[in-house]
């Protein structure tokens, strides 16, 4: 099963035999997670530095979680009428959100989010107040110096070298 | 044919004008930034955090002179003149910085000049108001993922600086200053200089009492980043530090990356790792007694390059 799988995403399979590997795919769990943890490996393998961990289970429980509400509940009897057209009327939305979001998700969009979140990552460590002399001691030979004087200065008092 | 390549070759002379336009921008900035009285109110912006900060700086016949005000939060205040840095730190003006090293007009020499214009792509892109004053848009675009973008305004009758941020490669602004409030030229306050009130004196710090002094430690970066060059080996005193440190600076004319080398003293704080400011990257690591340091105005990822290729070779 794992080679075939292999074979089908390295696009070897004739179109009959994939569309019946497929549909196996998706009635066999185990099956769909092998083709899950192959495609992570495959992106693991393009890009190393912006892929962490599956996200895909936790993104799906998460989704469960989430309430949906289509349509406003609550005096169901007398405005039955009004409750049925909101509702389709919520429906149209919520059609029109999907489409929306199939529209925006392409397949750019995906490492483009997994890079900002490890851009991200090292700004939420602070520089601590006793390295502020460090960046002092760069911050003359840097060239903001030039452009912007003595402005530049702000990026070394940023937040209290206080104390230290 | 002749006619396309003619063409061509105009496209080409116009996109290599713009591109030297834009770098002649620079240097009436850089000018503008020593030669202009002016004083103003900054935002600065980054980490998701504003300040708002006072700047006033004078140009005098010793030279400049410049204070730096915190508005908000906890009082910081800096004043600089002549490659000297006063901080006011535990509730007094101390000397934190003496370089008499730098040469620092004219800023932008030539070959910094043709460093950057080999790193980045420079362009003007527009007009704009900022404080009340029109500003000319340049916009330095890194020809790699080892350098952020920036982004200048300056004043089309000054040359002043009048905002500038700092790009992430997802155009994500990393940072960000902009005058809200600027005076230039006319009756500026200069009752500051020379430090009249008692609490305000500028003593000469009995640590730094020198600046560095040039060097050739030895150490050298294997890996350095693309376009960046040295441009300064120093042996500094440093504040707090009992020994002499070493600090190498590489510029590729817009950002700079500064390696330091000390032994390490076994403080809390010298743990390896990671941190930010704004556009300011810093990374520690200590190897064999020594504690290593590169703090640059330059994504995460080049400071890391730089330290873990550092070596030490003979003289």
């Amino acid at each position: 099963m794992k080679k075939e799988i292999s074979v089908l995403m390295d696009g070897e399979l004739f179109e009959d035999e994939a569309e019946g590997l497929l549909n196996q795919i998706k009635r066999d769990s185990a099956a769909h997670k092998d083709w899950e943890i192959y495609h992570l490996i495959g992106d693991v393998l393009r890009q190393p530095e912006h892929i962490h961990c599956d996200l895909s289970a936790k993104v799906r429980e998460r989704m469960q979680e989430e309430p949906v509400v289509l349509a406003p509940r609550g005096h169901a009897v007398k405005q039955k009428i009004r409750t049925v057209a909101l509702s389709a009327a919520a429906s149209l939305v919520a059609v029109g959100v999907v489409a929306w979001m199939s529209a925006q998700i392409t397949p750019e969009t995906f490492p483009q989010v997994a890079m900002q979140q490890a851009a991200l990552h090292p700004a939420s460590v602070q520089i601590k107040p006793r390295s502020s002399d460090y960046l002092m001691a760069h911050q003359e030979f840097s060239p903001s110096m030039d452009m912007s004087g003595g402005a530049a200065y702000i990026r070394t008092v940023a937040y209290g070298i206080d104390g230290k | 044919m002749r006619m396309r390549a003619a063409f061509c070759g105009l496209l080409l002379s116009v996109a290599a004008n713009a591109n030297a336009e834009s770098l002649d921008w620079l240097k009436v900035v850089a000018f503008a930034a020593h030669q202009t009285d002016y004083s103003g109110v900054f935002v600065y912006q980054y980490d998701n955090r504003i300040e708002t900060s006072r700047i006033i700086h004078v140009v005098e016949a010793d030279g400049e002179h410049e204070k730096l005000e915190s508005l908000d939060g906890p009082k910081r205040k800096i004043i600089r003149h002549h490659g000297q840095v006063w901080c006011y730190i535990n509730h007094k003006m101390v000397q934190v910085d003496s370089q008499q090293v730098r040469i620092r007009f004219p800023a932008f020499l030539p070959e910094q000049i043709s460093t950057l214009s080999a790193n980045y792509r420079a362009e003007q892109i527009g007009v704009a108001r900022v404080a009340g004053y029109n500003a000319q848009v340049i916009l330095f675009e890194p020809k790699d993922n080892l350098r952020y973008a920036h982004k200048i305004w300056a004043d089309t009758g000054s040359g002043l600086l009048l905002k500038a941020a700092v790009l992430g490669d997802k155009n994500q602004i990393i940072e960000q200053y902009t005058f809200t409030q600027l005076q230039i030229g006319g009756n500026i306050d200069r009752s500051w200089i020379g430090a009249t009130a008692p609490g305000d004196s500028l003593p000469a710090s009995q640590e730094v009492i020198k600046g560095g002094t040039p060097i050739n430690s030895g150490w050298t970066v294997d890996a350095l980043p693309q376009g960046f060059k040295k441009t300064m080996e120093i042996q500094r005193p440093m504040r707090g530090r009992r020994t002499p440190v070493t600090q190498i600076v590489f510029s590729d004319g817009l950002s700079a990356i500064s390696v330091f080398i000390e032994p390490d003293d076994g403080d809390e704080d010298n743990v390896s790792g990671l941190s930010s400011r704004g556009a300011i990257n810093l990374y520690h690591k200590v190897v064999a007694g020594q504690l290593f340091t590169v703090v640059g105005e330059v994504p995460a990822r080049t400071v890391i390059q730089v330290l873990d290729s550092i070596r030490y070779k003979d003289k």
